[in-house]
């Protein structure tokens, strides 16, 4: 009987039910949409904020201080410490490897250039020293798990652009200038240059133009190999760019790491904030100095905390909206049921009964709108994402069930007061039409 | 016109007629014109702000020399400095002059054993020590330290450790006027660093600007930052923009439905009116401007309510309430009486039932 009355319902008043779930459907499309968004959103985000490359920089501990201004490093060649290349492929297997998305190391050398472009045949036309740069374009690291991590300069220096030509192939004997130093020289693509260093001289065949608006256009690029010869460093290094994902450093994470209890130095290790990753690396490549380029983790930190609490925000918003417009709308249509729910009562129902029909009918709304909505939200958020990121949102359970939940208790809310109302009804006046 | 006054009087009457129906619709179409007034007025203050945190990143152009030799490095005028235009889009451009030079750096006067640094002379006035460099040499803060170059010498004393992981670990930075004592460089500077706020397009107009401005400088971006700025703010703004659209189409939907579905309820209202000799017309106009009224008041609220939401989540956000964009508030309006108006229309279809079979209950 009970079923039947329900059925019953939904099929005397198609249109009013339909209404009434499209509404609920809709309000519901609005929270998963927001909902799957934010969800999604953070690490996306934190991606995105890779644009400004590297946010960690690895230097040997007994490093001399670096007298370097406007691009020329002016201390001896052979003052400090170097690295070796070999321990790289360590950095992958420290806790958080998965969110170290890129790294390079980078030898410099003071070392003569020029091509036969220039003026004069044999020498430089200037005296002063080129800065030589060795570097990984884009190496592939053998993982001590039998699997290859590709790397490079390009991951964490995104702002370096070859502007003609392509990047040299590590360990060949090519090279990538800057453009004020070709525009200089006169170096072209295909022309071989040639290097004199402090241990040898190499030719090297031009492939690309670099430009990145920094002291990178005045130097020439090679591969780190090349570098490593003509310093006499073989397999060393003397500079480790590191681009990680991380997690926004709150008061927690800003804590000194000593002075923490055991239990919360292991949550605080076991979250990728930057400076626990920094001390990861400086675990795994010991004689290391790591520091934070506090400039980019900083910042970034800053905007993505607040992006995400204003995406929240808006969420939140979107959620009240739609559950004040679901619960107004589940409101009228019992309002609207007075008679109905006089005729019943005058026939012998309780209030009790009534308002438990009603609210089934309303529950199967709910289960049945809700799970529309999320499947329209779950669309449109599927259509934001890729338009923005160019990657959809994982459907989830999670916000299925908070979705079908929240329609649930906002159309029982909704019905709710006017329901209470209801059940003081006295069944005569309604059905004399009072 | 007795006419003009019956029209009111019954749309009086359909409004006061049931507290909780007009409660219920006021409801959803105040939350509807709460959220598009919020949403709205945030968006437009949430790009704009966003743009200024972005400035958190430090400085994003450069000024320095064109050099003529690489290798030797070259000045510029300090003067240059005044030339900056301060402003941009009424937003405040910092800049931070350096004249670099190598120096002896020692915890005391006198000729001992100093260590060769890298000296910057800063203006604004500073006294930090890289972390790098203080940890190597044991400074302090509240230490005093000397820097001396070719028989001169200036002291200051440790204001801050600097940690940054660049090249400013390794430096020493003191006030410019000292610096340029040291170097003997008067009236020299190396570069200028700008933090200029704004869109990326308002960025690079600063740049062009400032390039004609100053011909014999060499102006240029910090493409590390400009670029991951731009790249940033386009996807940031872009997701805001379009959270902001879907969000704001499904509430108008979703008010929409609810109100046809409070329409549809005027069924028997409408039979009664065209059994008494309503036309049609007449009839379908009665309830259309109960709907815009119903609009106009839910919106009027709403949207106040709306706007005080989004100081408040300004607020919570950014740290600085969002300014109220009067614009906002007309628009949420008549966004709200258009919703209104239109979850109202379809009782046009009921112009079409025959007043009888209302009645009949059919």
């Amino acid at each position: 009987m009970f079923v039947r009355l329900v059925t019953d319902s939904f099929r005397r008043r198609p249109r009013h039910k339909l209404l009434t779930g499209a509404a609920l459907a809709l309000g519901m499309a609005v929270a998963t949409a927001a909902l799957s968004v934010s969800l999604d959103v953070g690490d996306r985000l934190a991606r995105e904020f890779r644009a400004l490359g590297a946010n960690l920089l690895v230097t040997p501990q007994a490093d001399s201080l670096r007298l370097e201004i406007g691009g020329v490093d002016y201390r001896p060649v052979n003052a400090g410490a170097y690295l070796y290349e070999s321990n790289l492929s360590k950095l992958k297997t420290i806790f958080w490897h998965n969110n170290i998305i890129g790294f390079a190391p980078i030898l410099e050398v003071p070392v003569h250039a020029w091509t036969k472009s220039s003026q004069t045949l044999i020498t430089p036309i200037v005296d002063a020293p080129t800065n030589l740069i060795g570097t990984w374009a884009s190496q592939s690291v053998a993982l001590s798990d039998g699997g290859t991590f590709s790397t490079g300069i390009e991951k964490t220096n995104p702002w370096w652009h070859l502007e003609q030509g392509r990047w040299f192939i590590d360990g060949s004997a090519e090279c990538v200038v800057g453009k004020s130093f070709a525009r200089r020289d006169g170096a072209k693509l295909g022309d071989i240059l040639n290097i004199e260093g402090p241990h040898q001289n190499i030719p090297l065949r031009v492939t690309g133009i670099l430009t990145t608006g920094g002291a990178e256009d005045d130097a020439v690029v090679v591969p780190l190999a090349i570098a490593q010869q003509l310093a006499g460093k073989p397999g060393q290094y003397r500079q480790l760019y590191v681009s990680a994902l991380t997690k926004p450093e709150d008061d927690f994470g800003r804590r000194d790491p000593s002075s923490l209890s055991p239990e919360d130095y292991e949550r605080w290790y076991c979250t990728p904030y930057i400076s626990s990753i920094a001390l990861q690396i400086q675990q795994v490549l010991r004689v290391a100095d790591v520091r934070v380029i506090r400039r980019v983790a900083d910042g970034e930190g800053r905007v993505l905390t607040r992006v995400r609490t204003l995406l929240w925000l808006v969420t939140f918003a979107a959620l009240l909206a739609a559950a004040l417009a679901v619960g107004a709308s589940s409101a009228a249509s019992v309002i609207e049921r007075r008679t109905e729910i006089g005729l019943m009562k005058a026939l012998g129902a309780g209030s009790g009964m009534v308002g438990f029909l009603l609210a089934a009918e309303q529950l199967l709304l709910a289960v049945v709108g809700g799970g529309v909505g999320y499947a329209v939200g779950i669309l449109l958020a599927r259509v934001v994402g890729e338009k923005i990121f160019g990657a959809a949102p994982q459907p989830s359970l999670f916000v299925l069930l908070l979705i079908v939940g929240l329609a649930a208790v906002v159309t029982l809310l909704g019905s709710a007061l006017p329901l209470r109302r209801a059940s003081r009804y006295e069944p005569a006046p309604i059905l004399r039409g009072e | 016109m007795p006419d003009r006054r019956m029209f009111w009087r019954i749309i009086r009457r359909l409004l006061g007629a049931n507290r909780g129906r007009l409660f219920v619709i006021l409801l959803a179409l105040g939350a509807g014109a709460a959220v598009t007034a919020a949403l709205l007025n945030l968006q437009v203050d949430a790009k704009r702000r966003l743009t200024t945190e972005f400035r958190s990143l430090g400085a994003n152009v450069i000024i320095a020399a064109r050099n003529a030799n690489p290798g030797e490095p070259s000045t510029l005028s300090d003067e240059l400095l005044q030339e900056i235009p301060s402003t941009v889009e009424g937003q405040r451009v910092s800049a931070t002059a350096f004249l670099y030079f190598l120096g002896g750096m020692s915890h005391s006067s006198g000729p001992k054993d100093s260590t060769t640094v890298v000296v910057a002379g800063k203006s604004p006035a500073t006294c930090t020590v890289g972390a790098r460099l203080a940890a190597q040499m044991g400074f302090r803060l509240q230490d005093e330290l000397w820097v001396e170059n070719r028989n001169r010498q200036e002291s200051c004393h440790v204001t801050a450790i600097d940690s940054t992981g660049g090249a400013e670990d390794d430096q020493v930075s003191i006030p410019l006027d000292a610096g340029q004592r040291l170097a003997n460089q008067p009236g020299r500077i190396s570069l200028i660093q700008l933090s200029v706020p704004g869109t990326p397009t308002a960025i690079n107009n600063y740049i062009s600007v400032l390039q004609q401005k100053l011909p014999d400088a060499d102006v240029r971006p910090i493409r590390q930052f400009t670029e991951a700025e731009a790249q940033i703010y386009n996807r940031i703004s872009g997701l805001l923009s379009a959270t902001v659209a879907v969000v704001l189409i499904l509430t108008a939907l979703c008010v929409m439905a609810a109100m046809t579905n409070v329409a549809m309820e005027r069924k028997n209202d409408v039979g009664l009116m065209k059994a008494i000799g309503g036309a049609t017309r007449r009839v379908l106009r009665l309830f259309l401007v109960e709907s815009a009224l119903l609009g106009l008041a839910g919106g009027i609220l709403g949207a106040t309510a709306g706007i005080l939401l989004s100081i408040w989540l300004g607020k919570a956000v950014f740290g600085v309430a969002a300014r109220p964009r009067l614009i906002v508030y007309p628009v949420s309006v008549a966004l709200t009486i258009l919703v209104a108006i239109a979850g109202a229309y379809p009782l046009k279809r009921l112009a079409s039932i025959r007043p009888a079979s209302v009645f009949r209950g059919e």
